[in-house]
């Protein structure tokens, strides 16, 4: 991040996130700032002790925009906060982001994903998407890819096409994370990572395992060879979360040649809200 | 009986340690940083082995329910060595700032060289500076002479002697440090150092106040579990459970919470434990499901 091409983002972003945090942890982090703007070499000294000095509570809020774009700051701490402020305000370069990450312990390494969702897109984000995606670490992958847009966001950044957005998706199923976590994803879901999601389905079944509850409503939006199938095979299905999702996948497919299937479950579907959901699928 | 083992150098042990020491009671345990057993060439080998410390052992840790600190510092031996002393110095700010570091250690003399004079004072004042005590590593050659030059140098340094803890004394040591209001650390060893016999006499004379007990186990021969042995000995000596208690439970944590990072409450519950996470990519386990260990 440039300090140039964060300038326009940066100012109302560290106003907004200055309101957010309010006077009493504005007071702890100003001096921290001054520290920092007057020894660069301080950032990497300052930044370890955000949690402890401003806090792990969470922000609360609920869905909000916020700098550029959308987070669920029931889901961010002050501290979190306290750091997009600090490496804004310091106006802190890729190479400072990246030098706090490679030497960050998992916390640090947390918060700085988490106040990455404030701070303008670029190479270093696609970088430590890159870190997410290598390390597997689910701490990690809930800081950066959850909680805000800002996977969708970067989406179509240089190095960060639609291969490597599957790729990061395929966590979420990996790691057994919600795909609405991830806001604004349902949107990028493609043919591609469906074949990707049911071949990892199939894999799973083969070996008893459960299979990641989102992987129907995720077809639905984009089916490839097989879909339509496994959807009807989870209208079936004993757990009653799969047998919403396959509805919610066949909505989302707009077959009116597949509403037959739900028919006829319909009459042995033994969950009231489950049934309501068919009979919309069913009238169409 | 919970248990604080304030000096332990897990990165050279073994996984199924922590399993051991777990089911013994340790509920956390502290690695100084040290000397691998052979001299280090380039600084960046200390900053690997600094991030071990705060990434993968506590991670390690973590996965058996013990709680992880660490204290960070460049080691007597290799305060010595001229391609890493003023190097490692220099990165060792950062470091000292970690969630998980609870003081600057182990520092201190081994061959009481002026150079590891130079070295411990500026360790002095970079702990000064962040507010942490010190754990000073005190000569396994010509002790008393070495343990006699670390004080001084405290004093000189006008460090705060309620924020130092001498360790590896023994029987002589103590009478040279009960008055001067510094804590007094006695490593529990299989064959050297202390044993937990001579422990047991030196608590009977001199009860516990302002002492703690470690394995200091290492890559050598050594014993994880020597301070739930020394309990065992205690116990069987006579020595009442609150005191033994405060040995190793109150003692431990009293002196590390100076750094303002840990206190007893945040250590009733064990460390959060997920088998099935893994640390970049790495888990403990081999071939075991996560879901039935």
């Amino acid at each position: 991040m440039s300090a140039e091409r964060n300038q326009p983002i940066a100012v109302p972003t560290i106003a907004a996130l200055a309101t957010r945090l309010g006077p009493t942890a504005l007071a702890i982090a100003e001096p921290l700032l001054a520290e920092v703007r007057a020894d660069r070499s301080r950032l990497p000294v300052v930044f370890p002790g955000l949690p402890r000095r401003l806090g792990r509570e969470p922000v609360r809020g609920g869905r909000t925009s916020l700098g550029p774009g959308i987070v669920d700051l029931d889901a961010f701490r002050t501290c979190d906060l306290a750091a997009a402020w600090l490496l804004l305000s310091a106006a802190a370069t890729d190479a400072e982001l990246w030098d706090l990450y490679a030497h960050g312990d998992i916390e640090e390494r947390a918060m700085l994903l988490r106040a990455l969702h404030f701070l303008p897109v670029g190479p270093i984000t696609v970088r430590l998407f890159g870190e997410m995606q290598r390390t597997n670490m689910v701490v990690h992958l809930e800081a950066g890819l959850c909680d805000g847009d800002l996977f969708s966001r970067t989406v179509g950044q240089p190095d960060f096409d639609a291969s490597v957005a599957n790729k990061m998706l395929l966590k979420l199923a990996f790691l057994d994370l919600p795909l609405h976590r991830a806001l604004g994803a349902e949107a990028h879901c493609n043919a591609e990572f469906s074949r990707m999601l049911q071949d990892l389905a199939t894999e799973r079944e083969a070996a008893g395992r459960s299979v990641w509850r989102d992987t129907n409503r995720a077809i639905g939006r984009a089916p490839t060879a097989g879909t339509a199938a496994r959807l009807i095979g989870g209208l079936e299905h004993g757990d009653d979360g799969v047998r919403r999702s396959a509805i919610e996948g066949l909505m989302a497919l707009h077959r009116p040649d597949l509403r037959a299937f739900a028919a006829e479950r319909l009459e042995r579907e033994p969950r009231p809200e489950i049934r309501a959901l068919l009979q919309r699928l069913v009238t169409g | 009986m919970l248990i604080f083992e304030p000096h332990i150098h897990m990165f050279s042990r073994i996984t199924d340690d922590y399993e051991r020491l777990s089911l013994a009671g340790v509920r956390a345990v502290l690695e100084p940083a040290f000397w691998l057993g052979q001299n280090r060439t380039s600084v960046g080998t200390f900053v690997d082995y600094f991030e071990t410390l705060i990434g993968w052992e506590r991670h390690r840790a973590h996965q058996f329910g013990i709680h992880h600190f660490c204290t960070m510092g460049l080691n007597p031996r290799e305060a010595n060595d001229d391609r890493v002393n003023q190097a490692v110095l220099d990165i060792l700010p950062r470091y000292c700032e970690k969630d998980s570091c609870l003081g600057v250690g182990e520092i201190g003399l081994d061959d009481q060289t002026k150079t590891e004079e130079k070295f411990l004072a500026a360790q002095l004042e970079l702990a000064k500076r962040h507010k942490l005590p010190v754990l000073i590593h005190t000569p396994h050659r010509d002790k008393k002479k070495g343990f006699e030059r670390c004080i001084a140098i405290v004093k000189e340094a006008n460090f705060p002697m309620g924020m130092v803890l001498l360790d590896h004394g023994n029987e002589e040591t103590i009478k040279i440090t009960r008055d001067l209001g510094c804590w007094q650390g006695f490593s529990i060893y299989p064959n050297t150092k202390m044993d937990p016999a001579r422990m047991v006499s030196i608590v009977l004379e001199y009860g516990v106040d302002r002492m703690v007990i470690n394995s200091a186990a290492d890559w050598g021969v050594s014993d994880p579990m020597m301070v739930p042995r020394t309990v065992v000995k205690l116990e069987q000596a006579g020595v009442p459970r609150p005191k033994i208690e405060q040995l190793v439970w109150q003692n431990p944590i009293g002196f590390f919470a100076q750094s303002g990072r840990i206190n007893e409450a945040m250590l009733q519950n064990p460390a959060r434990t997920n088998l099935r996470e893994t640390f970049e990519g790495n888990s403990v386990l081999r071939g075991q499901d996560p879901d039935k260990v």
